[in-house]
């Protein structure tokens, strides 16, 4: 446990002693911002068009039950936010263990009696603890806007989990390809490219059969998602996102035995 | 693949270090590790005993790191054994590299960190913690003269004080054995020197194995040597013996060798 300390200390004090994790913050927090202003501007402007094309006032029976707070501006926003993550976390996790191969620091961390399963529990720790931090800062300021256009808090606490599972489930992958180099960069662009493909599988319905892209459509990230910002719990969608980070880490694991292995 | 293993000598040995103790012995049996069709290191016998000061010897890439490596378990054998205090650092790693305190060629640090923050890192990964780690880390800033950087960030340290910090955290939980490889490597002469009086200053307190192709280094520091070529071993005996002959750099290319004692 004091290694593994150690490590969680180690491992922020290095996070944020690199500029990387301020962008990745300022990055996500100003798409929120940027995503929930526009689409803020565009129920506002259909709120107008509505109310003075029917003469009847902002309190008219005439606007639509659709043109809500809820369906225009927080739902879009909370999908385009999920997509957007695709991109800020595979350069937080690039880094996080090939710049360990690439500095020969892996070799520090694995001959000083800490197991690997110690080093890959305090390196997926810290990721998914910025990974909360981010959804935290980028969420509570739609979030609290929208609090007060009836939305529930229970359906807001089950978007954030939704947001933030969605948002491990991306850095779970990338932290399988940052093992798998020591080129950050390649980390990097794996990641978005495996990250894109795991996000929604629409795409296998046009070459496979219903059944088979059924299959996929269970694998795809969005899905279970989508089901969270719908308000939907639901203790599958946690198994999933679990056995997501489960399979990473065992594979991030075996990645760091093999090289004991192949040198 | 590997070679039957004889079965530990002591079984109180598997326990952490007893204290007091001057060090561990190594013993080696046609220890080999290959990567592909290349042969790193070849059948290698030699044992060396607690507390005593070994110097392995040999040009760039004739097998030493790859020795280290196998010893501190980074590396799984190829063929043959080895034991450090009779563990398999194959089979019980995390046991043999309590033991073990390991300065590579390259000191394996932080930049982003501070000295005092890396020496606590280092501390926290050896078990250490609270008042312990802490009276562990003013000892190590003591002993390898490091009060007066203690503050300032490592990637701003010139390499003589990379290397002291390197030193300071191979020894921050006192191992049985020391390994340092090239460890005045890239020094200016007066680097050179502190680093090798602060290697004298740890004789005795340790068994100590040193990685060199320095002759003079070798002379200074070590008793008993072995001389590795090609991953091979070429000679073993007494360091000045070995290294008193007319041509001793005959030994690391090959040509005539004079007065050298069969391994």
């Amino acid at each position: 446990m004091t290694a593994f300390r150690a490590l969680v200390r180690k491992e922020c004090a290095v996070l944020f002693a690199s500029p990387i994790a301020y962008a990745v913050l300022t990055t996500v927090t100003v798409l929120t911002s940027i995503l929930f202003f526009e689409h803020l501007r565009l129920y506002n402007q259909q709120l107008f068009l509505y109310a003075s094309s029917n003469m009847g006032g902002f309190d008219s029976d005439t606007i639509p039950d659709y043109i809500n707070l809820r369906d225009t501006v927080f739902y879009p926003v909370m999908e385009q936010l999920g997509l957007t993550l695709l991109l800020p976390i595979p350069l937080l996790t690039m880094r996080v263990f090939a710049r360990e191969r690439a500095h020969g620091t892996d070799e520090l961390l694995l001959t000083s009696g800490v197991s690997p399963a110690t080093v890959v529990a305090a390196k997926f720790a810290v990721t998914y603890g910025f990974v909360l931090l981010m959804m935290a800062v980028s969420f509570v300021y739609p979030a609290g806007a929208i609090a007060q256009g009836g939305l529930g808090l229970s359906h807001l606490l089950s978007v954030f989990i939704g947001l933030s599972l969605l948002g491990m489930g991306i850095a779970s992958i990338g932290l399988v390809c940052s093992a798998l180099t020591q080129s950050q960069i390649l980390a990097a662009a794996t990641t978005v490219g495996l990250a894109y493909l795991f996000y929604d599988f629409g795409w296998a319905h046009t070459f496979l059969g219903p059944e088979a892209a059924g299959l996929f459509d269970a694998l795809a990230l969005h899905d279970h998602f989508a089901r969270f910002a719908e308000g939907v719990v639901s203790l599958a969608d946690f198994a999933y996102f679990a056995a997501l980070a489960v399979a990473a880490a065992g594979l991030v694991r075996s990645a760091l035995e093999w090289r004991r292995l192949s040198g | 693949m590997a070679q039957a293993e004889p079965p530990p000598r002591d079984p109180s040995l598997a326990g952490p270090p007893k204290s007091g103790s001057p060090g561990v012995r190594i013993e080696t049996q046609g220890l080999g590790r290959r990567f592909g069709p290349h042969v790193a290191l070849e059948s290698l016998s030699l044992s060396v005993e607690p507390g005593e000061s070994f110097g392995l010897l040999g040009a760039n890439g004739a097998g030493k790191t790859t020795f280290i490596r196998l010893l501190t378990g980074f590396l799984l054998p190829s063929s043959g054994w080895v034991r450090v205090d009779g563990l398999s650092p194959s089979d019980r790693a995390r046991q043999v590299q309590a033991r073990i305190g390991y300065v590579p060629e390259t000191p394996r640090l932080y930049p982003e960190l501070r000295v005092r923050a890396f020496l606590g890192f280092a501390a926290g990964l050896r078990g250490l913690s609270g008042g312990s780690r802490r009276q562990a880390v003013s000892e190590a800033l003591t002993r390898f003269r490091l009060e007066s950087v203690e503050g300032r960030l490592i990637g701003h340290l010139s390499k003589g004080y990379r290397q002291r910090v390197s030193l300071a955290q191979a020894f921050m939980h006192g191992p049985g054995l020391l390994i340092v490889d090239e460890p005045t490597s890239g020094l200016d002469p007066l680097q050179r020197e502190e680093i090798r009086e602060v290697l004298a200053g740890l004789a005795g307190r340790c068994t100590l194995l040193l990685c060199t192709h320095d002759l003079d280094e070798a002379r200074r520091l070590t008793s008993r040597s072995a001389v590795l070529r090609r991953g091979a071993l070429v000679a073993l005996g007494e360091t000045a013996a070995l290294l008193g002959g007319a041509n001793p750099l005959a030994l690391f290319h090959g040509g005539e060798v004079e007065e050298v004692a069969s391994p």
